[in-house]
């Protein structure tokens, strides 16, 4: 068995752990990553492609919270977490949400203006910014219709930078905060698996890992660390928490924004390399409206939810796009590591509000696509109507049912939250565990609840706040 | 991966290509695989039940023996099932296979 030692162990590499280890790193510690998925070269693969599934996916994609309907979710699993299969959309804390959860949680230094200043850091360091030149169709189409019903809508800035002939590169952690951390010295060990962290009475020591090697070969290892940050977003930090015997508010108020699907046909040709950029934000935050991956695949996905033959419409794929309408959920959830079992059992409830609120999302997206130029809408509902007309949508607000409607989400937050409110929160208002002096969160899960946003910018600021704080007082 | 499974991939699959056939199934297998292992026991366990009960039907003639339109024809059944995991199962099933079989496909295929 090895053994290792570091000043700081960071559990994971996305867009907290990525973050909490360059500006850890930075700060003067030695550092170490540790990643449970594989580095995998950010060109290798295309976006959204099912290669791309098969290479930095968790579970190739199929994970789902189990409930009355299960709702299928993604993430990512290598060098770079989920910043390396997401979008790129960046989107700031809303303002009232800052203020709600300080007041809520009683979360300490917690304001918007103290984290509009981490967020400038943060938009300074990875390059947001908005795609140059005219929108692609499927995000015109968005703008279109908007414009035609009044409707606020927005073009998103991306974590992407673009080169003079407006060609957009990703930046994504493996490109950045990955590259820093290691140029100020951190070490990155990847297809390392954290089994569990060594404790102490309230001190963490260190954690048993197995690490994979290319051969196939198993390495037992352990790795003593002065201080560790979890930061396997809010699924894996809240299990390996529990899986190292850590269960005080740890898991429990899963959030996420509950997500349903329709496929619409265009009489034009529409884009399918990328997301659209525009959303619609006249129904915020309760509702938000966007475009989504829109590969052959997704499309062949999307038009299948109906039942439906779709033989004629897949044809003419090229004039499809994928697009989503997605709740700030009032139902929550719970993660909970399984004695023998590697994977945590992930379950969430949905209220009768929040199916609701899913079926209003879909007609409002309806109204949005037909007036922005659709001719044909198929939702992700067995049984659903094929729109053409504005008078048919009315149908899907009886047919989006639990039964019937196909969720799925890409955001998860909340399940180690944040704040001196001990009775409501697992972490202090910096990510410091309860009861442990020298472990810490900083990723995800502790954000209060789903901000009705891409979390990614959130996530980012208060991990890039996390650390300061880290900095000042150890 | 169960032989059910394997029967209702084919059944799904649309084209005739045998090497895109065995892609979308290695692609399906390598995904049952890496499924969360709680959920790969519910989906096995599953798949278990429905082929014994595809094997009695057509034990019974009531499901034409190698027929995958007729197999087909029942997983659109049970997907508007009642039974919340039946759906489910199949529209998981729909998902991967329609998902591989449109990424894998050749550019320019139909």
């Amino acid at each position: 068995m090895a053994d290792l030692a570091t000043d700081v162990l960071v559990v994971g590499s996305g867009a907290g752990g990525a973050i909490t280890a360059a500006a850890l790193a930075r700060g003067g510690r030695t550092v170490t990553v540790v990643e449970e998925g594989p580095w995998v070269d950010p060109d290798a693969v295309e976006p959204f492609s099912l290669q791309e599934m098969e290479a930095k996916y968790r579970h190739h994609g199929l994970a789902a919270a189990l409930g009355n309907p299960a709702i299928a979710y993604a993430e990512g699993r290598c060098v770079g977490g989920s910043t390396e299969i997401n979008s790129g959309l960046y989107h700031r804390l809303p303002d009232h949400l800052v203020a709600e959860w300080r007041t809520a949680y009683a979360i300490d230094e917690f304001s918007p203006e103290a984290l509009g200043g981490y967020a400038d850091r943060v938009e300074h360091e990875l390059s947001v910014a908005p795609l140059p030149g005219a929108p692609p169709p499927s995000s015109a189409a968005l703008e279109r219709g908007a414009t035609k019903l009044g409707w606020r809508n927005v073009e998103f800035a991306r974590v992407f930078s673009y080169d003079a002939q407006g060609r957009g590169t990703k930046q994504t952690m493996s490109r950045t905060m990955i590259p820093q951390a290691r140029a100020a010295g951190a070490r990155i060990i990847s297809d390392c698996r954290v089994l569990r962290l060594l404790r102490e009475g309230d001190r963490i020591v260190g954690a048993r890992c197995r690490r994979t090697h290319s051969g196939g070969g198993v390495e037992r290892m352990t790795i003593h660390a002065d201080q560790v940050f979890v930061c396997g977003g809010a699924i894996h930090s809240p299990a390996l928490l529990q899986r190292s015997g850590i269960w005080r508010n740890v898991g429990n108020g899963l959030k996420m924004h509950p997500t349903i699907k329709l496929a619409a046909r265009f009489p034009h040709p529409v884009d399918h390399g990328d997301v659209p950029t525009h959303r619609i934000t006249e129904f915020s935050p309760f509702v938000a409206i966007g475009g989504s991956a829109n590969r052959k695949g997704h499309v062949a996905m999307a038009l299948a939810d109906t039942g439906a033959p779709f033989a004629e419409a897949l044809a003419d794929w090229e004039n499809i796009s994928v697009y989503y309408a997605a709740i700030r959920s009032d139902g929550s959830g719970r993660v909970a590591a399984l004695r023998g079992v590697r994977s945590p059992l992930v379950t969430y409830s949905l209220t009768e509000a929040d199916v609701s609120r899913l079926a209003r999302g879909l007609v409002h997206l309806g109204e949005l696509l037909l007036a922005g130029g659709a001719t044909e809408l198929h939702p992700s509902v067995v049984g659903g109507t094929v729109v053409r007309r504005l008078d048919e949508l009315g149908g899907w607000w009886d047919q989006v049912t639990r039964a019937r409607a196909n969720l799925m989400t890409v955001h998860l937050t909340s399940s180690v939250r944040m704040g001196e409110h001990r009775a409501r929160t697992g972490a202090d208002s910096f990510g410091r565990v309860w009861g442990y002096s020298n472990l810490r969160v900083n990723d995800a899960s502790l954000i209060p609840d789903a901000p009705g946003v891409n979390p990614q910018a959130a996530i980012m600021a208060i991990a890039t706040r996390n650390c300061d704080h880290f900095l000042d007082v150890t | 991966m169960l032989w059910f499974e394997r029967e209702v991939v084919g059944a799904l699959t649309e084209s005739p290509d045998q090497p895109l056939r065995s892609s979308v199934e290695s692609f399906v297998d390598g995904s049952l695989r890496d499924m969360p292992e709680h959920l790969r026991a519910g989906v096995a366990a599953e798949s278990v039940l429905l082929g014994t009960y595809v094997a009695a039907l057509r034990r019974a003639g009531r499901l034409p023996e190698g027929d995958a339109q007729a197999l087909a024809a029942q997983l659109d059944r049970w997907e508007v099932s009642r039974i919340g995991v039946l759906r489910q199962y199949v529209r998981m099933m729909k998902s991967l296979v329609y998902f591989a079989e449109n990424e894998l496909a050749p550019a320019g295929a139909a």
